[in-house]
């Protein structure tokens, strides 16, 4: 045993204290001033303070349950989209069949685009009149409107959703079926096992544990979005889009109400801390974390 | 047994669906750039083969001030974030690997705990942050280019924002990076009478090259594609970033003049999708290596 020198021990402190500094500052501080803040209410320039006032208000307020139903819906569809599809997906490329890479590719760029561009890209094939697949699809529905019709915006904003998120979706599980070792599913298969039962009995609780994670990382998504609900729908038709992470956005935003805009966002706190735990606990009982 | 007519026969489909599926992957891309390259107000009337490209939406954009600037903020800002990320993480993420401290465990996974938490929860106080620090910086006469002291402030702190976003999930991916390298090779430097720090420099950064371009890369993407934080933290039309500048284009756009738009949608998207297909390993890694850790 060598003698560690001041320096020595003080050396892991120097060393994550920029990184602990920064995140200190904009993620921590922030995060426990919204809650503060919450309990406060601007008038005119000056904060009052109004106790949980502001909480009261927000739970009686019909707009803000709309909201978060509309999160709800929108979040459960496109959770159970993505990792349907990217299960799918996943399977198919197991196989590392020739070509997986190139196709791998082409899945993944959607997800290199802001959510913004995506956005812009898939309002434009359904914009009313001149969109491409507007002027397709619409035809055959009765001559439907999509963005001027509730279920149809929601529906264009989950396509664009659905392209946009099924890579990462499809990442996360591959990352997950190669931890499995391949002796283990033929090992079934000499046992008799169709394909089904294979995957049944063998990946599927294997997998557990990644479907899990990439479970909260899709509903972390979808419960946050605001980007393409901005950028597609701006909460339109009225309110029919009007998400809760976007009602945020535009009190904050838009219209100021920072006192009420923060009791949002301490709700929206806790729905995304469970999923975390969630998340944290999942890791844990892998002994992920060391 | 395995080239029985079935299998290739299943093959066949698999490859024939997979086709289609990219196909429909690209059409939305494919079909903003067709857009982008016709003169404004043909419709689909264009006929790209027939009558050619037209690159007047890009030439209009490139020449159009505001524009331009705006991809400027989006490159200063998301390269500046992204070296920040990087350099800290690279730091702590050696603390964490190799090094035995208190408090070790406890911060790691509130680090992990933090990656959870998107930035729009923390939307208002941030919001408000931004207005009292910039409150403290005179505007008075330009300093760097023409901007004044107050704006280069505001573009500094949306650098530092962007930094601490990308920091839980690059030091998960940074403290597994190091710790995939054999601790042989960094004793074999500290038996040598090399300090820790040195050890740090000339053993593991140069062998964990691929973790760091990891959390670079996809980095400069996360805040190149931002929007929700840039829009709130930006206070001046000098200093849009490219994303908000878009939806502003969008927002304000009048008659059909679509193709302008879509011009403008395509170029933004080209530094994320051009460094993803140059390094699609690092983004790939650094994507599951952040989601499950090491």
């Amino acid at each position: 045993m060598k003698p560690q020198s001041r320096l020595h021990r003080s050396l892991p402190y120097v060393l994550i204290l920029p990184a602990l500094l920064c995140v200190g500052t904009f993620i921590l501080y922030p995060t426990l001033f919204s809650f503060r803040l919450s309990l406060y209410e601007n008038r005119r320039a000056t904060f009052v303070y109004v106790g949980l006032e502001n909480f009261q208000r927000l739970f009686g307020n019909t707009l803000f349950w709309a909201g978060l139903g509309r999160t709800a819906i929108y979040g459960v569809l496109y959770v159970s989209l993505v990792i349907v599809f990217a299960y799918l997906l996943a399977l198919v490329f197991r196989g590392r069949m020739k070509g997986a890479s190139f196709f791998l590719t082409v899945i993944f760029i959607p997800w290199m685009l802001s959510d913004i561009v995506a956005g812009i890209l898939w309002r434009w094939l359904f914009l009313p009149r001149v969109g491409l697949l507007q002027n397709m699809l619409g035809p055959l529905l009765g001559d439907y409107s999509f963005l001027a019709e509730g279920t149809g915006a929601l529906s264009v904003v989950l396509a664009a959703a659905l392209w946009r998120g099924t890579a990462f979706a499809l990442l996360l599980l591959l990352a997950g079926l190669q931890t499995i070792p391949g002796e283990l599913t033929e090992a079934a298969s000499i046992d008799g096992a169709d394909r089904w039962q294979q995957f049944w009995n063998v990946t599927w609780p294997l997998m557990l544990p990644t479907t899990q994670v990439t479970l909260v990382f899709l509903s972390i998504q979808a419960i946050n979005a605001v980007g393409l609900f901005l950028s597609i729908t701006d909460g339109g038709p009225g309110r029919t889009t009007e998400v809760v992470s976007l009602q945020l956005y535009k009190q904050a935003l838009q219209f100021n109400n920072f006192g009420f805009a923060s009791a949002v966002s301490v709700v929206m706190f806790f729905i995304n801390a469970g999923l975390a735990l969630i998340y944290l606990n999942t890791l844990r009982t892998q002994n992920a974390l060391d | 047994m395995n080239r029985s007519p079935i299998r290739w026969w299943k093959h066949y489909w698999t490859y024939l669906l997979l086709v289609i599926l990219c196909m429909a992957f690209l059409f939305p891309i494919i079909y903003a750039l067709v857009t982008s390259l016709q003169p404004t107000g043909f419709g689909l009337a264009q006929n790209l083969f027939r009558d050619g490209v037209y690159w007047g939406h890009y030439e209009q954009l490139l020449s159009t001030p505001r524009y331009v600037r705006n991809l400027l903020n989006s490159a200063i800002t998301s390269l500046g974030g992204a070296l920040l990320t990087t350099t800290f993480c690279a730091l702590a993420g050696y603390a964490f690997a190799r090094l035995r401290f208190q408090g070790r465990r406890g911060v790691l996974i509130l680090l992990l705990g933090l990656m959870m938490l998107p930035g729009i929860v923390n939307l208002i106080p941030l919001y408000r942050l931004t207005s009292e620090l910039l409150r403290l910086v005179p505007t008075g006469a330009a300093i760097i280019g023409d901007l004044n002291a107050r704006q280069v402030a505001n573009l500094l702190l949306l650098i530092a924002v962007y930094s601490a976003f990308g920091i839980p999930f690059g030091v998960w991916v940074m403290k597994s990076f190091y710790a995939a390298i054999p601790r042989e090779l960094e004793d074999a430097a500290l038996v040598d009478g090399a300090t820790p720090l040195q050890a740090l420099r000339h053993v593991l950064l140069p062998l964990s090259l691929p973790g760091l371009m990891a959390v670079f890369l996809t980095n400069f993407v996360f805040n190149w594609n931002d929007f929700v934080t840039a829009s709130l933290l930006i206070r001046s039309d000098e200093l849009k970033t490219a994303t908000v500048g878009l939806l502003d284009f969008q927002n304000q756009l009048t008659g059909n003049n679509s193709e302008l738009l879509n011009a403008a949608a395509i170029m933004m998207m080209l530094p994320g999708i051009g460094l993803f297909l140059l390094a699609r390993k690092a983004f790939f890694q650094g994507f599951i290596e952040g989601a499950f850790k090491g």
